[in-house]
């Protein structure tokens, strides 16, 4: 499985946290694919707490962290 | 008789009023700040950038802690819809500059804050020579330009600065050295499309959440011009205030950042 965490407003509609099967994805484009998510809504990418990019791959057993833009004052 | 140490306090303690004795006694009992942080914060200079949400809470207590000059830069007037979350702000000063109605406020709080009023709308034209006089700048504008500007400019300048940003539930924030930590554009390279980025002007927000994310921003200036604790540099916080829940993300310098690779 492959743990997609989401932070801020894209929580909206997809919760905290869900698990996806490893062969649902091979990269993290994917995942933004399966969640409706276009790219240019994610300002942070982590594959393991390592800053990514779409399309960097993923497997079993890594954790997705998605931040969104936030620039309200 | 005293000892050296003991001498040395004492002295410094005579550099303080026993009126500021008195206002500060609960900060002047940390040894964190005491009588020597408490003349470095009166001799300080930050700016804030940004009378709103963030700038309200964070302008609010530097005046409390005694931040002996406070800037405040904002173009914008007072308005009702303001009031839910900007509390420098008043009924009675709607229409006004907020810069004017912010300072206002921090002069009737503490008569040793000097308050530099900023009527202007930051860009690239005016913005060096903005935070130039300043020792630490807050960021706690709303857009994502001036976010981007602001740090380019204080990478350029050698300003530290902390950086925030809010919506709904939701707020962020980091601390940047320039030349030392990750930069604002080392964690978000690409300035978002205002149109398609959430925008709290749609989305909302929460008062209290600026009021959270501001008031850390002020501790953050604070314990730069002391030296108190850690700064939150290589790191962004985030909060969400409806899991109640902080979690920090950590950041590297980046070899090809366009605000501060090479620098």
């Amino acid at each position: 499985m492959i743990e997609v965490r989401f932070f801020a407003t894209l929580r909206d509609g997809r919760g905290k946290i869900t698990e996806i099967p490893a062969e649902s994805a091979s990269t993290a484009g994917d995942i933004l694919r399966r969640f409706d998510i276009n790219p240019e809504e994610v300002a942070i990418l982590l594959i393991n707490g390592f800053h990514s990019k779409p399309e960097d791959s993923v497997k079993d057993g890594d954790v997705i962290s998605l931040f969104p833009p936030v620039g309200g004052g | 008789m005293l000892s050296r140490s003991s001498r040395r306090s004492v002295v410094a303690d005579m550099a303080l009023s026993e009126a500021q004795r008195t206002r500060y006694s609960r900060q002047l009992l940390m040894p964190e700040i005491g009588p020597k942080g408490q003349e470095k914060l009166l001799a300080s200079k930050v700016l804030v950038i940004g009378a709103g949400g963030l700038g309200s809470p964070a302008a609010l207590y530097l005046g409390a802690a005694g931040v002996g000059t406070i800037g405040l830069a904002d173009s914008d007037a007072v308005d009702l819809s303001n009031l839910q979350r900007q509390i420098l702000h008043s009924t009675e000063t709607l229409g006004i500059p907020k810069v004017e109605s912010a300072a206002g406020r921090l002069r009737g709080l503490n008569p040793d804050v000097r308050v530099e009023a900023h009527q202007v709308f930051v860009d690239g034209e005016n913005i060096d020579a903005l935070i130039a006089p300043y020792d630490f700048i807050l960021e706690c504008t709303d857009s994502f330009d001036a976010k981007a500007l602001i740090n380019d400019a204080c990478v350029r300048g050698g300003k530290p600065f902390c950086h925030g940003a809010v919506i709904r539930f939701y707020g962020q924030m980091m601390t940047v050295l320039p030349g030392k930590s990750a930069c604002y554009r080392c964690a978000f390279p690409q300035v978002p499309d205002p149109e398609k980025a959430p925008d709290a002007r749609k989305l909302g927000v929460l008062g209290a959440v600026p009021g959270v994310i501001g008031c850390l921003q002020a501790l953050e200036a604070i314990k730069y011009l002391t030296g108190a604790g850690e700064l939150l540099t290589d790191r962004l916080l985030t909060f969400d205030a409806l899991d109640m829940e902080f979690q920090s993300v950590a950041l590297k310098r980046r070899n090809d950042c366009a605000a501060c690779a090479g620098r």
